[in-house]
């Protein structure tokens, strides 16, 4: 019953246009208030404590890191020499998209700030050389995606701490290293998709690069790429946490944007430091509503009952793997990852944990559902941002990307029934 | 009538003594005062985590704890911060006189102006030093990346060692350790085993320098306001209670320690007298440089319970 | 004027503590890598940065705080708007403005929650745990963060009856990358 109301509640004021975060927020002082004694002053502790956790903070770092990235040149740089690898092939420059997407999702969290990236600058280059609109828009929006999958992850992140806590709760550092193979699996499957189509229509080729050129190439998107050993390689080795490897990236990109390929004049560094700070504090205040969230459900043990449910349907790891997708899918209609991950983790982790499912293959799971959600209307950040940089409608961008997207849902079939994929690399490497 | 609730909540799993501990304090208190008192045992940081609880409790969101003692520093109470000195308690007989007796009761009335009671100091146990050398003395610790929870006190003991502590999450030490980001730690042989950091440490010293414990507290407000017949019902099932998770810490301990040994992967030293001596000598100025924020006397009343078992302090 | 100061303070606010807390975390991790380095160690072994990650997760609590004001005035924070989209004008207005209400009512009583808790903190003498600073000017951050937020909501609400204008912050903006420019240099040269 109380569950039926608090998710009711919720449900009505999300729908009603509010901030997310204002919606979890009211929620939970109204249930607060007129269904139970536990003091409302509590509400304002959690409110600066919710947050209040070294992990955390790996997301600011990683959103500055992004954007020193995407404005200091290194994209430009990654796209070229995608280009040079892979741009004689069928698809040219759309490969070269994906590849490049690959690549600066390995320096960046986020999906959407990858679009940005590449799109930005490969999307006219591609209209240039002859490429319809639409299936530039198609490829970025889809591999941009990869931004959460390749890690480091923001996504990732916000699953460690929805489901911190809870005993068998994966690690930043072992979802950050199984989400490498699926990464590189996903970017496959999405080239071979444009590589399919390019044939098929006679999309236009670029000459082969020589070796001198691919050097050249490499050679200049060599500091950005080293980010990639920074972050993973420090992780790996154990010379950063985490949230240390996310804001010596910071500080390594901020270098090389200003001082090492000068893309970036030193007057530009305050506004990226308030555009990343606005973007995390947005984050941060939706982690802080939705913990306010769980604690709620939590002290009316909604999670406990639900999982007890579940587990009396007796559905089986398969069909409970498949109502997981379904509810995920469907809540990317309306949301942004964030905020599902945070509310939907909770309820489903202690599920997937009883019914013997290991955590790390199901943080994945949640990931590659999210990409999905990111991609398709109504709500999907993804769409948006490729729309404001193609200025395609979203209808028209829909269009545009379901090849693509049916090859991310086939994929999303291969991860979820085939756990190995997942978990054979973290396991070869010993972390777990 | 409803019953009176009473919200337990702790930080760890329900499996771990003090898990236990408190789900038999759930069962002695509701048998005891014949089902007047209701007793809900929220484990694993489920309601609030170690850097809020304290204060959920003085807001009366919940009725009851068991924090690590570590934690009545930071809310003013510096006095709780003798418990992390180093060889503070020369054995268990030492620190029973001390939470059993007068010393005891003196610290938990430091809380009262904090709007909490004390009700029972609980055992997690002696703390071992462990790292991927062999710790025979002191100056083996020279320039080691040591974890350390965030103490004053700890972060002293280290770097009287010449280590460098890194406050670190509990949760994050075994990648920490695997990975080495920190070369080595400090726990109780419970807690290494449960997060099996020997999976991870080549070496050992069965040191037993630092204690580890945890106090059972209440609502002042809360707990006063009860009828005093339960009340005193609770205070019973409190004794029991504990004689019960401390019975199971230190048995805990034991197994754990023996099927680290087993497991073979840390090699453990037994300390030596003339090794234990060093030891005690290198830490004895964390001591001296602790009474500034403990307080001498307390120090001293210890140093008192210690030589009356037969310790020269 | 006024105005103009408390959003030039605003924005320097959070762009330092951004700045801030990633130069704390730099040199906490130089540090701990130095204090390895024979001969240097015995020149900053005696530094103790222990309360870095402290710092750090305080100065990101607060940017959170007023970066979420800061939100509120930039229009970023984001909501499920496809069904009052698709309503005729005058009943999406109702609804922004609904919502903007909520918005300014959630943080409003949070703010004034937040003052209640500082207050009874304050009467204490909790400190944090590494930095040892009082507890209650840390937790500023709930009250101060809030009220501001509560003032930004109100201040959209207004602007939007008056203009029927809303912030709206556009995630495809990308400063300093000119597409026309950038397709010139598409493909190796
Ligand atoms: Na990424
Ligand atoms: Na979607």
């Amino acid at each position: 019953m109380n569950a039926a109301i608090i998710f009711g509640l919720l449900l009505a004021l999300m729908l009603t246009g509010m901030p997310i975060s204002i919606s979890l927020g009211l929620t939970v002082l109204s249930f607060l208030f007129f269904m139970t004694d536990v003091p409302i002053d509590a509400v304002a502790l959690k409110l600066f404590t919710g947050i209040e956790k070294f992990e955390i903070m790996a997301i600011p770092f990683f959103i500055l890191a992004g954007n020193f990235l995407t404005h200091g040149g290194v994209a430009r740089r990654m796209i070229n020499f995608a280009t040079s690898m892979v741009g004689h092939w069928n698809g040219g420059l759309g490969l070269a998209g994906v590849m490049a997407c690959a690549l600066f999702a390995a320096v960046s969290g986020s999906s959407p700030a990858t679009v940005v990236a590449i799109g930005s600058i490969i999307l006219p280059a591609m209209v240039a050389q002859g490429f319809p609109k639409n299936f530039g828009a198609g490829i970025i929006t889809t591999s941009g995606a990869l931004g959460i999958l390749i890690p480091p992850s923001i996504v990732m992140v916000m699953y460690c701490v929805a489901t911190t806590g809870h005993p068998q709760a994966a690690s930043i550092g072992q979802m950050f290293i199984a989400g490498v193979v699926p990464g590189i699996l996903l970017a496959c499957f999405l080239g071979f998709t444009t590589w399919f189509r390019a044939r098929k229509f006679g999309y236009p080729r670029l000459p082969k690069a020589s070796l001198r050129q691919r050097l050249h190439a490499l050679r200049e998107s060599f500091w950005g790429l080293l980010l990639i050993i920074v972050v993973m390689g420090g992780i790996y080795s154990g010379i950063f946490t985490p949230t240390e490897a996310a804001a010596m990236a910071a500080v390594y990109a901020f270098v090389v944007a200003v001082f090492i390929y000068k893309d970036m004049p030193l007057s530009r560094v305050p506004k990226v430091l308030l555009d990343s700070a606005s973007m995390s504090a947005m984050l941060l205040y939706i982690i802080t509503n939705a913990v306010l969230f769980s604690f709620l459900m939590t002290s009316e043990q909604i999670p406990q009952n639900m999982a007890a449910w579940i587990l009396d349907q007796n559905m089986g790891v398969w069909v409970f793997l498949l109502v997981v997708n379904i509810i995920l899918l469907a809540a990317g209609n309306f949301m942004e990852p964030s905020s599902i991950v945070l509310i939907m983790a909770p309820i489903l982790f202690p599920v997937a944990m009883k019914l013997g499912i290991d955590p790390v293959h199901f943080g994945i799971l949640i990931i590659v559902n999210m990409e999905v959600g990111m991609c398709h209307p109504p709500v999907g950040l993804n769409l948006y941002v490729a729309s404001g940089i193609t200025k395609m409608g979203i209808t028209e961008l829909t269009v545009a990307v379901w090849p693509w997207l049916l090859t991310m849902l086939i994929f999303l079939g291969l991860i979820t029934y085939v756990p190995a994929i997942t978990l054979w690399f973290p396991r070869l490497l010993g972390f777990m | 009538q409803d019953p009176i609730v009473i919200k337990f909540s702790h930080v760890v799993a329900p499996e771990t003594p003090k898990g236990k501990g408190a789900e038999k304090f759930r069962e002695l208190a509701e048998k005891m005062t014949n089902g007047r008192v209701k007793i809900e045992v929220y484990p694993n940081s489920q309601l609030y985590k170690d850097k809020e609880e304290l204060e959920a409790l003085q807001l009366g969101a919940v009725q009851m704890l068991a924090p690590s003692l570590a934690k009545f520093g930071p809310l003013g109470a510096k006095e709780f911060e003798v418990f992390d000195l180093p060889y503070i308690f020369p054995d268990k007989v030492v620190l029973q006189r001390v939470t059993e007796g007068p010393v005891g009761k003196k610290l938990f009335q430091k809380l009262e102006s904090k709007g909490i009671i004390g009700l029972a100091y609980w055992d997690n146990g002696f703390k071992i030093m462990s790292a991927n050398k062999p710790l025979t003395m002191p100056a083996d610790m020279k320039g080691l990346k040591m974890r350390i929870q965030s103490s004053k006190v700890l972060d002293a003991q280290m770097r009287a060692l010449g280590a460098l502590p890194q406050v670190m999450a509990f949760s994050e030490v075994y990648q920490a350790l695997q990975t080495g980001v920190v070369d080595g730690t400090e726990n109780p042989p419970s807690n290494m085993y449960t997060q099996k950091m020997h999976e991870v440490q080549k070496h050992a010293t069965l040191t037993n320098h630092g204690y580890l414990g945890y106090a059972v507290i209440v609502n002042k407000k809360f707990w006063e306001g009860l009828p005093a017949d339960v009340r005193g019902q609770l205070e019973t099932a409190m004794k029991e209670a504990t004689k019960f998770a401390n019975d199971i810490a230190q048995a805990e301990n034991d197994t754990s320690l023996a099927q680290m040994k087993a497991a073979g992967t840390t090699q453990f030293h037994e300390q030596s007298k003339e090794e234990r001596a060093a030891w005690m000598q290198a830490l004895k100025p964390v001591h001296k440089d602790a009474e500034s924020r403990v307080g001498k006397e307390l120090i001293e009343e210890i140093y008192k319970e210690a030589e009356a078992a037969g310790y020269k302090m | 004027m006024f105005m103009k100061i408390l959003d030039r303070l605003e924005e320097a606010l959070i762009a330092s503590l951004m700045a801030g807390a990633t130069l704390v975390i730099f040199a906490a991790v130089v540090h701990r890598y130095l204090s390895g380095v024979p001969v240097v160690q015995d020149y900053v072994l005696h530094w103790n940065l222990a309360w870095a990650q402290e710092l750090c997760i305080y100065m990101f609590v607060w940017m959170a705080k007023f970066g979420a004001a800061y939100g509120v005035r930039t229009g970023i924070h984001v909501g499920v708007d496809v069904i009052i989209n698709r309503m005729e004008p005058n009943l999406r207005g109702k609804f922004v403005l609904f919502g903007l209400g909520a918005g300014a009512l959630f943080t409003g009583i949070v703010g004034s929650l937040g003052a209640r808790f500082v207050y009874h903190i304050s009467e204490t003498d909790q400190v944090s745990a590494d930095l040892e600073w009082p507890m209650w000017i840390i937790y500023l951050a709930v009250p101060l963060g809030s009220y501001l937020m509560c003032f930004r909501f109100l201040q959209v609400a207004w602007t939007f009856v008056r203009t029927g204008e809303l912030p709206h912050h556009d995630h495809a903006q990308v400063d300093g990358i000119d597409p026309v420019e950038a397709a010139k240099e598409g493909g190796p040269a």
